[in-house]
């Protein structure tokens, strides 16, 4: 029976062969357009992300603390949640940092009066808290220290950061319904002219009492195959891409880009496109039978 | 024949549907009938007496002329008989399945007892006289060995096996019509129900087709013959009713007298 359904199925396909073709295109197109906004947002995501890691949090204290303070202090801000390091740095510290950052004012520096520097904690958040949300909780926290003076994140650069992140987001989930959305319409609309093409057929399975199952299947199956083949199309054709933009982009650039590793999607996620082109094929094709092919 | 295994459940050990026993209705004569219409009306929003109190009975193995000019009924009351379309009232059994309440889902086990040759035919014009016939048995899943067997049997028993590779449009209308008659037959159905399948032949032709019935019913196969044209009955007599203007005015069963 299982062969039957191939055949039925095969024979739709065949029987309309430029229908398919075009649908074929425009499932594959659609999801090339996907693929591609996928490649771009998750490199993108894990180059500011990688960016991102470099967060640091520096709360300067107030007056001269001694090693046994600065150390309560370290223990107190690495109980919290946010936190992943804590780096103490002495005023001492602080002043021989700058002096071998300007060396040739370093001898204006031995000749001040007092150490004008405040000692700090430098402080790297976790992975989940790398964002302005994140370093602004682990302010507020930070603020409820008296010995702690004031802070610095760089919040202007998270903020922006954060918000380029959700356009990209939205932009791609707003991208990808529309295209998902048409995706369903071309695939159901072939189904429905499927159904056109073979409702003489459909009649006398009927008639000879085939069960609607049976008279169903090869129109689910067909749809599968379409959004199936769509979806691994346009997985090889946005992996040659990939390949190219290697060569010709990136390796020139790789200078300016950093030492970011751009990476194509993982089998994980391949998988997952091949199975959203398996849904959408069976969505198409139910809003068609639902439709025109009431049993 | 194939039946369901829920739809035989439904039969009791006489073959009497259990209702029909429940119920008191007595079933005549000890044979099994094998189509019962019980006060079937069937009303559409512009024909309301498209059918109106129709009894009727059919034994198993009975050959059974429907006669009635165009517009009385006869595919309606055939339609009733298959699931196409549901009674306004009454009780209509097939095979021991009460069709007019029959659940979709059940509709197509119900069918396949039963074999339909359609007034416009309803060949598939692109596939060969076997395709056509091999086409009903897979469509009720049927394995291929059985399907290619069965189907040549079929040609044969229509007299077509020498045409099996011919495109509908190469037949003449005769043999069209024999071929629609093999796919009907093609599962062995208990009841053959043949809507006009003489409308369109010579005299020649017809004869033949009628003979084909003669030879089905022969083989036990219960055959309802729709037909406009009154001479068929008068050239190869069988039992008939006739319908005018969707009622029985000839061959209802005798209906009770009020009494005092």
């Amino acid at each position: 029976m299982k062969g039957y359904y191939f055949r039925q199925a095969r024979q739709n396909l065949i029987q309309n062969p430029w229908l398919n073709a075009i649908t074929l295109g425009t499932i594959t197109l659609s999801f090339l357009i996907l693929g591609l906004f996928l490649v771009l947002f998750l490199n993108t995501k894990g180059l500011l992300e990688d960016w991102g890691g470099r967060i640091r949090v520096t709360a300067y204290l107030g007056g001269s603390p001694d090693q046994e303070q600065m150390t309560r202090l370290r223990e107190k801000v690495r109980g919290f949640e946010e936190v992943m390091e804590v780096k103490v740095r002495s005023k001492e510290e602080a002043l021989k940092l700058l002096e071998e950052k300007i060396p040739e004012r370093k001898e204006l520096l031995r000749g001040l009066p007092r150490n004008p520097l405040p000692a700090s904690l430098e402080i790297r958040l976790k992975g989940e808290y790398q964002s302005s949300e994140g370093a602004q909780s682990l302010a507020r926290k930070l603020r409820g220290i008296p010995e702690i003076e004031e802070i610095q994140y760089g919040s202007d650069w998270l903020e922006r950061f954060s918000a380029f992140m959700a356009l990209l987001k939205g932009l791609g989930l707003g991208l990808g319904a529309l295209l998902l959305l048409s995706t369903i319409v071309v695939i159901s609309n072939t189904i429905r002219l499927s159904i056109f093409a073979r409702r003489e057929e459909i009649e006398i399975m009927r008639s000879v009492g085939a069960t609607g199952l049976f008279i169903r299947a090869p129109f689910y199956l067909e749809g599968v195959l379409q959004g199936f083949l769509g979806a691994v199309l346009a997985l090889a054709v946005l992996f040659a891409l990939f390949q190219l933009f290697l060569s010709q982009v990136y390796e020139p650039l790789r200078g300016l880009l950093g030492n970011y590793p751009v990476q194509f999607l993982s089998l994980e996620q391949m998988a997952a496109v091949a199975l959203g082109g398996v849904v959408l094929g069976l969505f198409g094709t139910q809003v068609s039978v639902g439709r025109y092919l009431r049993l | 024949m194939r039946v369901s295994k829920k739809q035989s459940e439904k039969r009791g050990r006489t073959g009497r549907p259990y209702r029909l026993r429940r119920k008191g209705i007595s079933l005549g004569n000890g044979s099994a009938a094998i189509i019962e219409m019980i006060h079937v009306s069937k009303a559409y929003e512009d024909n309301p007496n498209a059918l109106f109190d129709i009894s009727l009975r059919v034994e198993k193995g009975q050959f059974l002329y429907l006669v009635g000019s165009n517009g009385a009924g006869k595919t309606t009351l055939l339609k009733l008989l298959y699931a196409a379309e549901r009674p306004t009232a009454g009780e209509i059994w097939v095979n021991g399945v009460e069709v007019g309440r029959l659940a979709p889902r059940k509709i197509p086990y119900l069918r396949r007892a039963l074999g339909l040759v359609f007034q416009d035919l309803k060949l598939l014009p692109r596939r060969t006289a076997y395709d056509n016939v091999a086409f009903a048995l897979e469509a009720v899943g049927a394995e291929r060995g059985e399907v290619a067997k069965k189907a040549a049997q079929a040609l044969r028993g229509v007299g077509l096996e020498r045409r099996a590779n011919c495109l509908p449009s190469q037949l003449a209308a005769g043999e069209q019509q024999r071929l629609a008659i093999a796919r009907a037959v093609v599962n062995d159905p208990v009841v053959l129900l043949a809507d006009e399948p003489t409308g369109s032949l010579s005299v020649t032709a017809a004869e033949e087709i009628i003979h084909l019935f003669e030879k089905i019913n022969l083989r036990g196969t219960t055959v309802v013959l729709a037909t406009h044209n009154e001479g068929l009955p008068a050239m190869w007599p069988k039992e008939k009713i006739v319908l005018d203007q969707g009622k029985l005015t000839e061959g209802a069963p005798p209906q009770p007298m009020a009494c005092g």
